[in-house]
């Protein structure tokens, strides 16, 4: 696994391994928020960006900070506190450079901070032991592959709002089925690159 | 060793990622100074950039009222923002019509201030005051309404419509918020202000107030409120109430009879139980003094209370049944807004025109 | 201004020690009000560790650790923490109690915490527990705010059992844990597992058909809560 290219850890976070549809993180928001297609566009790209650079500099602080001073046990609370300020400071940079993109991310933004892919990812890179460069291959690509199953998922919704849905699967339940069943989709992509 | 080590790791990191922000937040967020332009340049202001348009305002001894405190639940800081104010927010939307939006009304307390703005703020608005008064009395009229009388310092007047309100300042540790109370007093007493508080538990403002002693010392602006009474003699005044609504009631009916004795005026009261009312005995005095005065209580809770020889029910069955359909009328309603919408229909359906019913949304 | 609608309360010691409303929170939190099913809450682990029904049992009791701790601690310090660090508090409570617990079982249960990998440091971002948190333990007593806690940990334990309990039985064939109890089930005489019930499609559908169970067992009622 040390010897795997990064960008193999790259294709294979948005395909093989997707952080949603194989690993199941990141299901909270996703549901809340995956109604409109241009919502769920949005808060991909800044999931992605954030996940991106989270993963880096948890990657850092862990291997040149946690490790070398036998703290790993503080590694959730470094990695939250590091997640939480970073999207903070997202928040104000968007808010500065383009207000437009604020006000349509809304409320989404601030709600990335307990997004379960963000922390996830981070421990996921930990417990496979990926390199700086794999991390940041993983951190890149899970953000894809998130934003991808979302706004999948945002598009089959909508279309489903015009389908007759028995009263007891609608809402949450048809969503979980059919996610289920786009994950079934995702599993043909099995083989592609081999990783895990 | 190893537990102090993870304490100053941990603190440093949270000291560092702290530092960070805040001078990613001054240098970001920094809008320098900003103009804001007031109905086409009778005053401009400099201001700081990055607040909100009402706090802006506020620091200026601009007044806009807001009975939320600009926390965006109320919809009263509505002001027209000519330019620079920005696309319109989805938290302002609920709170603006299509036509609002069309002609650039926006929430003061939304909008914040990046760049130069213009605005356009009603005259009513630019006269509304900061005032420092002094607790004179407080009275306890129920187990959990006070009525508090403030005698005006500085200012030492004021001038105000019956129906008008206040918006008192409470404050916290964190900063004042603003709460709005109406004016229970009438208009012909100048220099002083009753407010009738009931205490909400958890409530801020009405907590001080209850916790208010004579002597201490109050801030509030005010007068706020769209309410015109009437001016036509035949014109009959309906008021309808429910719980501390009773206060800006009594404004106007006190106000209603300094002016004209002989005009008729009905007043319908709810609330739950015989503990809850107030003013009983004020009031059917009034009615003996101004016969064209008629006062109903209605209580909806009362069924153990068999010494009860008023109303039952909710008031809005009781308006049904002693309004009858006929004379021109005005409305005032105070309550909850289960209350009004109940009223509403049932004034409707007695021939008010809705132009002529009103009430104030706290 | 407006008529309030509650009273005032009489001193809860005179009510009980839960105020009179330890029934109905727990009640609440279990069944009409279940994290998984009603508020959509804490669907990640939900579906991670269900694979097989000795990881969902050992999820649940720590989600109900967790939630319980820090119900517990954000409601004792409800009223001297300022509002601007509100968040931070709780995140940092929450964190305690998950790293306790995840110490615990890398001590005790070394395998588990294997098996359950990176999903019990998501304790944290679980957004049960902070939704609780924010909802329940800032405005009410401590007491009460350890059963809204039990309730909760309750209604996503039960939910997280029965979907580990049917997932690992139709994937394999035979559920592990039983057979740790003595009790053996075992349909490969007739059945041949479905290996997708413990493949990540499985989980989701799983979920799924649970959800809608259980909304046609709370009728119609179940109208007002469609998302």
């Amino acid at each position: 696994m040390t010897e795997t290219p990064a960008l193999i850890i790259f294709i294979a976070a948005i395909f093989t391994n997707n952080i949603l549809l194989t690993n199941f993180l990141g299901m909270c928001s996703f549901v809340a928020c995956s109604r409109q297609l241009d919502a769920a566009i949005g808060l991909g790209t800044a999931v992605t960006f954030v996940l991106s650079c989270t993963t880096a500099l948890n990657y850092v602080l862990y291997h040149y900070l946690l490790v070398p001073l036998g703290l790993e046990f503080l590694t959730f609370v470094v990695f939250i506190a590091v997640i939480a300020a970073f999207v903070h400071f997202v928040e104000m940079f968007v808010e500065r450079f383009s207000p437009k993109l604020y006000f349509t991310l809304g409320i989404f933004l601030p709600l990335i901070t307990v997004n379960c892919a963000i922390l996830g990812a981070s421990l996921f890179m930990i417990i496979r032991n990926y390199t700086f460069w794999q991390s940041v291959g993983f951190g890149v690509g899970g953000g894809v592959g998130w934003a991808l199953a979302i706004v999948l998922i945002a598009g089959l919704r909508q279309k489903m709002n015009y389908s007759n849905i028995p009263q007891p699967f609608q809402g949450v339940a048809v969503t979980m089925i059919i996610t289920g069943v786009m994950a079934m989709t995702f599993m043909g992509f099995a083989g592609m690159v081999s990783i895990q | 060793m190893v537990y102090l080590l993870s304490i100053l790791v941990l603190a440093g990191l949270l000291a560092g990622l702290a530092i960070l922000l805040s001078l990613a937040e001054s240098y970001l967020l920094d809008y320098g100074i900003c103009t804001i332009d007031i109905n086409s340049g009778e005053r401009p202001i400099q201001v700081e950039g990055g607040q909100t348009l009402l706090s802006s305002l506020y620091s200026n001894q601009i007044f806009i009222p807001s009975a939320c405190g600009g926390k965006g639940s109320c919809g009263h800081c509505k002001i027209t923002v000519t330019s620079g104010g920005g696309p319109v927010l989805p938290t302002e939307k609920p709170y603006l019509s299509r036509q609002e939006v069309r002609s650039d009304v926006r929430l003061a307390c939304q909008v914040k201030v990046r760049q130069d703005i213009s605005v356009r703020i009603p005259e009513e608005f630019l006269n509304i005051k900061l005032f420092t008064a002094t607790v004179e009395t407080t009275r306890e009229l129920t187990y959990d309404i006070k009525e508090i009388k403030l005698s005006l310092n500085e200012p030492s007047e004021i001038s105000y419509l019956p129906g008008q309100y206040v918006q008192v300042e409470a404050p916290l540790p964190e900063g004042p918020v603003f709460r709005a109370y109406s004016i229970s007093s009438a208009t012909s007493a100048s220099n002083i202000v009753e407010l009738v508080v009931r205490l909400v538990p958890g409530g801020i403002a009405s907590t001080y107030l209850h916790n208010l002693s004579v002597g201490d010392e109050v801030i509030f602006t005010g007068p706020y409120g769209q309410f015109r009474l009437n001016e036509d003699p035949s014109v009959e005044l309906v008021c309808i109430g429910g719980g501390c609504g009773m206060a800006p009631m009594r404004n106007i009916i006190y106000s209603l009879y300094e002016k004209w004795p002989s005009r008729s005026c009905r007043l319908f009261f709810g609330c739950r139980t015989r503990r809850d009312i107030f003013y009983l005995e004020q009031f059917k005095q009034l009615q003996q003094k101004f016969p064209a005065f008629e006062v109903v209580y209605a209580l909806s809770e009362a069924h153990g209370d068999k010494q009860w020889d008023g109303e039952r029910g909710f008031i809005h069955l009781a308006v049904d049944k002693y309004l009858e359909p006929g004379p021109k009328r005005q409305a005032f309603l105070c309550g909850p807004p289960l209350m009004i919408k109940a009223v509403t229909t049932v004034l409707k359906e007695k021939g008010v025109d809705p132009e002529d019913i009103f009430y104030d949304e706290f | 201004m407006m008529n309030n609608q509650s009273q005032s309360r009489p001193a809860c010691a005179a009510r009980g020690l839960c105020c009179g409303r330890g029934k109905q929170t727990l009640s609440e939190g279990f069944w009409r009000s279940n994290p998984i099913a009603v508020q959509m809450l804490g669907i990640c682990s939900a579906l991670a560790v269900t694979n097989r029904l000795e990881n969902s049992l050992v999820m649940g009791l720590a989600l109900i650790f967790v939630c319980i701790g820090s119900n517990l601690f954000v409601s004792l310090l409800r009223n001297i923490t300022p509002r601007k660090v509100r968040m931070i508090a709780e995140v940092t409570i929450i964190a305690t109690f998950v790293i306790v617990f995840d110490q615990l079982l890398k001590a005790f249960y070394w395998d588990m915490s294997k098996q359950l990998g990176p999903y019990v440091g998501l304790i944290i971002t679980n957004c049960i527990i902070m939704g609780r948190a924010e909802a329940f333990a800032l405005q009410n007593p401590p007491l009460l705010s350890i059963v809204d806690g039990l309730a909760n940990g309750l209604g996503y334990a039960v939910v997280l059992a029965i979907i580990g309990f049917f997932r690992e039985l139709l994937g394999t064939g035979r559920v592990l844990f039983f057979e740790r109890l003595g009790l053996h089930i075992d349909l490969s005489g007739w059945y041949t597992s479905n290996q997708l019930m413990i493949l990540a499609p499985g989980a989701f559908i799983a979920l799924g058909f649970l959800i809608a169970l259980y909304n046609h067992a709370r009728g119609p009622e179940s109208e007002e809560i469609k998302s």
